[in-house]
Parts: structure tokens; sequence; C-alpha cells
């Protein structure tokens, strides 16, 4: 119960999926710089956030997701994303930035993987909405973030950390990085 | 139409024939549990649906963590298009679900 009542602690009105990230977090031996991450994130890049939270919303101010409607992985982009996975041991599409991730989410991941002290890439989807809508039929993952290693899909945040947790994802990016 | 977590709870078991399921919602710190030991979070906080689930299936059965996860994606396709997050705690098999649960109960007493 008490890990449950730090997600009230940091959601922010910008990050409306942060809430489950931090108690995710919390198991974890937090670093005391981390715990400010999240606040700092919100202040310094509202603009961003709130344009990219009000250009999915419609009149009714219900989301929408008509560019689902066709197809949005074009040849090109996919040649393009098999370049970028495989150009670099670790990429993270997120939400915002290595330094400003968005969404609690991207923000766990990103945590992770500093961490972890491995060398990573971050893409921010939130600048282009043909790569956000591109990617989830790219890696048929429907969220964000998306962690790749070695050029091969290895999970959204959830499983992330659970490899984290169970060192699975330690021995994997070792393994990746001696490659 | 939002997505009611009556609406996936109904999806995942007719889906995936979770012998447990668990959702829960956060923004209330409310664990609603039942006969069927269900416990849904919201954290949507009042705008577009956003759950949390832990989920035990005998579907998962020698599946990697990554495959259960489709599994649950695959399921939920048409609900994730309303969802804003979805993330899944716990994707195990009923035995391992056991395990964790025994392992509970030891820390309790």
């Amino acid at each position: 119960m008490a890990l449950r009542l730090q997600i009230v602690a940091c959601p922010s009105p910008l990050n409306k999926c942060s809430p489950v990230a931090t108690p995710i977090l919390a198991p974890f031996s937090l670093r005391p710089h981390q715990n400010h991450r999240l606040p700092t994130t919100t202040t310094s890049t509202t603009g961003i956030g709130m344009k990219a939270n009000s250009s999915r919303l419609d009149s009714t101010g219900r989301k929408t997701s008509s560019i689902r409607c066709y197809s949005a992985l074009t040849p090109e982009l996919k040649t393009t994303l098999d370049k970028v996975v495989s150009s670099h041991k670790v990429v993270v599409f997120i939400k915002g930035t290595k330094e400003f991730p968005q969404c609690g989410f991207s923000n766990t991941v990103v945590q992770i993987l500093k961490s972890l002290n491995v060398p990573f890439e971050t893409i921010n989807i939130l600048e282009n909405e043909m790569l956000r809508q591109g990617l989830k039929e790219y890696s048929s993952w429907p969220t964000f973030p998306q962690l790749y290693i070695d050029g091969d899909f290895f999970g959204g945040c959830d499983i992330a950390v659970e490899a984290y947790k169970s060192g699975e994802l330690q021995e994997v990016l070792e393994k990746a990085i001696c490659s | 139409m939002a997505v009611t977590r009556e609406h996936v709870e109904a999806t995942l078991k007719s889906k995936l024939n979770p012998s447990h399921l668990v959702m829960s919602r956060f923004v209330l710190f409310f664990v609603f549990c039942d006969m069927f030991m269900l416990d849904v979070v919201d954290t949507s906080g009042g705008c577009g649906a956003s759950f949390s689930i832990e989920i035990a299936t005998e579907q998962f059965e020698g599946k990697r963590l990554l495959e259960r996860h489709r599994m649950v994606n695959a399921a939920l396709v048409e609900e994730l298009k309303q969802i804003h997050a979805l993330s899944i705690t716990k994707a195990l098999t009923p035995e391992q679900w056991k395990q964790q649960e025994d392992k509970k109960s030891q820390a309790s007493a």
C-alpha cells in the first residue's frame, strides 16, 4: 500500500499516463536526483506537451484515431526504421527526449537504461505523427515507449521493468553491447 | 463510447480465458475484489480510459513475456484504440500465479 501512495505524489496534469510509472520505479533503488526529474520535465516542456496532447483531441474533446484508418508504415519508413534500429545497439522510441521524457512510461525506461550505464539512443515520436503511427505497425506494439536491443524489439515499459527486476535486461544488454 | 473496465474484463475473459485477472484503479486507490479475484485500477484521472492489468492464463504456458504481452494487446486491439494507457504489470501462467500467491502469504505470515 505504501508503494501505491507514492503514485499521487508525482502525477502531472501534462503526462496523463505518468501515474503508473512512478510506483513502478519505486521498488528499485531510486537515485535522489531521479526523484526530481518529473517535475522538471513538466515545467520546462509544457508548451510542446500541450501541443502534442491537443493535436490528438477532436472538437468533442475525445481522443481521435483517424490516422489508424490507413497503413502508416510505408515501405520507405520500414527501410528507414530497419536502419535506425540496427544502427545502434540500444534504441528507444519515446515520448519526449532523453533529457526530458514527456510520459511517465518513457521516463521509466530512460531511467532504467541510464541506471545501467548503457549507451542508448532515443527518438522522440511526438515530433512525427507518421513515425508514431508507423512504429505501432512496425513493432506490432500499440504503445510507447518501444525498446529495441540489437535490432530486435524487446518490449514496452512493463517488459523492460520486469526484465530489469529479473536481471534479464542486464544480460541482454551486456550481450548486445559486447557483440 | 469510453471503454469501461467491465468491457476490458469481459474481452480478456472471453479471449484469454484467464484463471486470474486483476485490474486496478490507481486514481481512487480503490481495490475492488470480487469472488473471481477481480481487481481494477483506473489510472485515467477521468480523462480517457487507462488500465493496469494483472492476468494469469494457461494460454501463456511456454510463451515468453513479450509474446504474452502481445497476446493481451491482440485481445484488446479494439479497446486499445480508446484506451490511453495499458499497463500489463503481470502476465503469468496459473502455476506462476499460485507461486506468487504462496510467496505473498508467506511474507505476510
